[in-house]
């Protein structure tokens, strides 16, 4: 019943192949093709070759600290690189510091002590709320007036450092990345600490016989073991950390200043604009290819990094 | 199991052990509790704000309100037509849920256990998709949208949030049938089942704590987006409660109403919180075994 059996399967797989093809396969190669052509979204499309993305790349521009003009000439000179620079901040230094504390917690919670389910279930808990709720929560306690930041240290008689604006140009970048961190670290913790929890005790009874201490253990025991829930856990991370766009846009509130733009931001507003559209779907599409080399790119290296043969054990 | 019995004084040394045993190692304690005080801290700290007046959030910051300014909430609701939000939400939320089941299971079914041409290659695209940013999809999905006229309708939004879950439902579905012992689809089979029938009756029963996992995180990603219902969604009337929230936020920072502002932040904060103290386990349970798959 070999034909059967087929028929069945291309039935089951059809309506999910159609909606995917033409929802998101299809506008995927839309994006690749608009980033060639100049366009309003109304109107005619009028190819321009790789003008954008030699507009977006070119470096002669580059100011983020400049107002935000809607009708600037060299428009996307000043925003790319800046976006590409605070996109790779968020991955690179957010990647760095959410694995160091995810592996410092696991550790932690992984020894033996009381209370791990409650510990693991408080510090997920901000990956179930909404985003934008979050971000204005940190806007609160980011707040140069009433801020909980700001009376807390005020509480420690640090007059000065009070005083500083979290979200002001220069800081707004780190201190969103502490507060996006704060949410990966939850999410990483439960990857992790599921990986280290399946290492059989003995791996690391026996590594203590042979008196290795807590640093080699954990480069030559933990880490190899749990290599493929880590290689899974870095990649999605590096793509999340890649895409961000909700923290970075609310936490300011009324509108994201450019000193915080990501590459999805940068790409969302030459789309549809902050206050006004600015309707540069063609750049905006470079953009989005720009970012999915990116994506390409960085799976790649990290696949390369990763690569090995899975120890099994047991 | 230890004997908790105090009456012995066997027992009582045993149980004073366990404390200083636990006491020794403070120091693995330290990070855990500091970091899980500042987050249930900073829910207290929201929700009593929302309960102050504007000025008693800057006078007094540390206190508790001298009244409490449930007006905040009633008036909150009503401008942001909260409402109208949440029952958005729950039609969006639900319904596209369940569109994803319904279109990835029998596809997950099929691809992982028929064999036939191109389906591992169909397969390999489902997942790819996972690494594709919403960035390359918004621009011409807003043009088609447009045109077909599903822009600022709940169908539209459906239909969006269904697609871009298929890449991560199909990774978990795919890994849960394939998994699936093949004996009870045998079995079925020398019972005289149909096809569908397998499927339907056995395969599908087997692989629910999988659909229920990804239906679950489905769910929770659904209910708290907010970055393409701000594409597709500008008709105040049709918006989820997460786009609703940053509809009023401009005008409330601007006019000040940091009261008004914390409200909405906990209306859109709490549900989640109380749904996810109830089912914490399992959703935890489900994405470390989803990984470690």
């Amino acid at each position: 019943m070999r034909n059967g059996k087929t028929r069945l399967a291309i039935a089951f797989s059809l309506p999910a192949t159609l909606i995917y093809a033409i929802f998101f396969v299809w506008p995927a190669f839309q994006s690749f093709y608009l980033a060639f052509f100049k366009w309003s979204g109304v109107g005619e499309k009028t190819y321009v070759g790789l003008s954008n993305f030699r507009e977006l790349l070119s470096i002669i521009e580059c100011n983020v600290d400049a107002q935000f003009p809607f009708v600037h000439p060299s428009y996307g000179d000043i925003f790319f690189w800046p976006s590409v620079g605070h996109t790779l901040v968020n991955v690179l230094a957010g990647g760095a510091i959410t694995f160091s504390l995810a592996f410092v917690l696991t550790a932690m919670l992984s020894s033996g002590i009381q209370g791990k389910k409650f510990f693991r279930m408080v510090i997920f808990a901000p990956n179930v709320i909404a985003a934008i709720a979050l971000s204005l929560l940190w806007a609160q306690i980011y707040n140069p007036r009433h801020g909980l930041l700001k009376n807390f240290l005020g509480l420690l008689r640090f007059e000065d450092l009070a005083k500083t604006p979290w979200l002001g140009p220069d800081k707004v970048l780190i201190s969103t990345l502490v507060a996006m961190c704060w949410v990966w670290v939850g999410f990483n913790l439960v990857l992790l600490l599921s990986a280290v929890e399946q290492i059989p005790q003995d791996m690391f009874d026996a590594a203590k016989v042979d008196g290795a201490n807590t640093f080699q253990i954990f480069f030559q025991v933990t880490i190899p073991l749990i290599w493929d829930v880590l290689s899974i856990a870095v990649i999605n991370f590096s793509i999340m950390a890649l895409k961000v766009f909700e923290f970075p846009y609310i936490i300011k509130g009324l509108q994201a200043p450019p000193q915080i733009y990501t590459l999805s931001i940068y790409n969302y507003i030459l789309g549809f604009g902050r206050r006004e559209p600015i309707w540069r779907m063609g750049k905006a599409a470079a953009v989005a290819v720009l970012m999915q080399i990116m994506v390409i790119g960085m799976i790649l290296i990290f696949a390369r990094l990763f690569r090995r043969e899975a120890i099994e054990y047991g | 199991m230890e004997q908790k019995n105090r009456n012995t004084r066997a027992g009582t040394r045993l149980w004073k052990t366990k404390i200083l045993k636990e006491l020794r190692r403070f120091h693995l304690y330290l990070l855990p509790t500091l970091w899980s005080a500042f987050n249930i801290f900073c829910v207290y700290w929201i929700v009593v704000s929302s309960l102050k007046t504007n000025r008693e959030v800057f006078s007094n910051p540390w206190g508790m309100p001298a009244d409490l300014q449930f007006e905040n909430y009633l008036k909150v609701w009503q401008v942001a037509n909260l409402g109208l939000g949440l029952r958005n939400s729950i039609i969006i939320t639900l319904a596209s849920v369940l569109l994803t089941l319904i279109l990835c299971a029998p596809a997950a079914y099929a691809l992982s256990r028929i064999k036939f041409k191109g389906s591992g290659w169909l397969t390999s695209t489902f997942i790819a998709g996972a690494g594709v940013p919403s960035a390359m999809l918004i621009i011409p999905l807003f043009v088609t949208m447009t045109n077909l006229k599903l822009i600022n309708t709940l169908y539209g939004l459906i239909l969006i949030y269904s697609t871009v879950s298929i890449p991560f439902t199909m990774f978990v579905l795919t890994g849960f049938f394939k998994a699936l012992p093949s004996a009870f689809e045998e079995a079925a089979r020398i019972d005289g089942c149909t096809e569908f029938g397998i499927f339907w009756r056995v395969m599908l029963p087997l692989a629910s704590p999988g659909l229920l996992t990804v239906a679950i995180f489905n769910f929770v990603a659904v209910w708290n987006e907010y970055s393409l219902a701000l594409v597709f969604i500008q008709d105040e009337k049709a918006m989820p409660l997460a786009r609703g929230l940053y509809a009023i936020t401009s005008s409330m920072i601007y006019t000040g109403n940091w009261v008004g502002l914390f409200a909405a932040v906990v209306i859109v904060m709490v549900p989640s919180l109380l749904v996810y103290i109830l089912l914490s386990e399992r959703l935890i349970e489900g994405i470390a075994t989803g990984a470690l798959k």
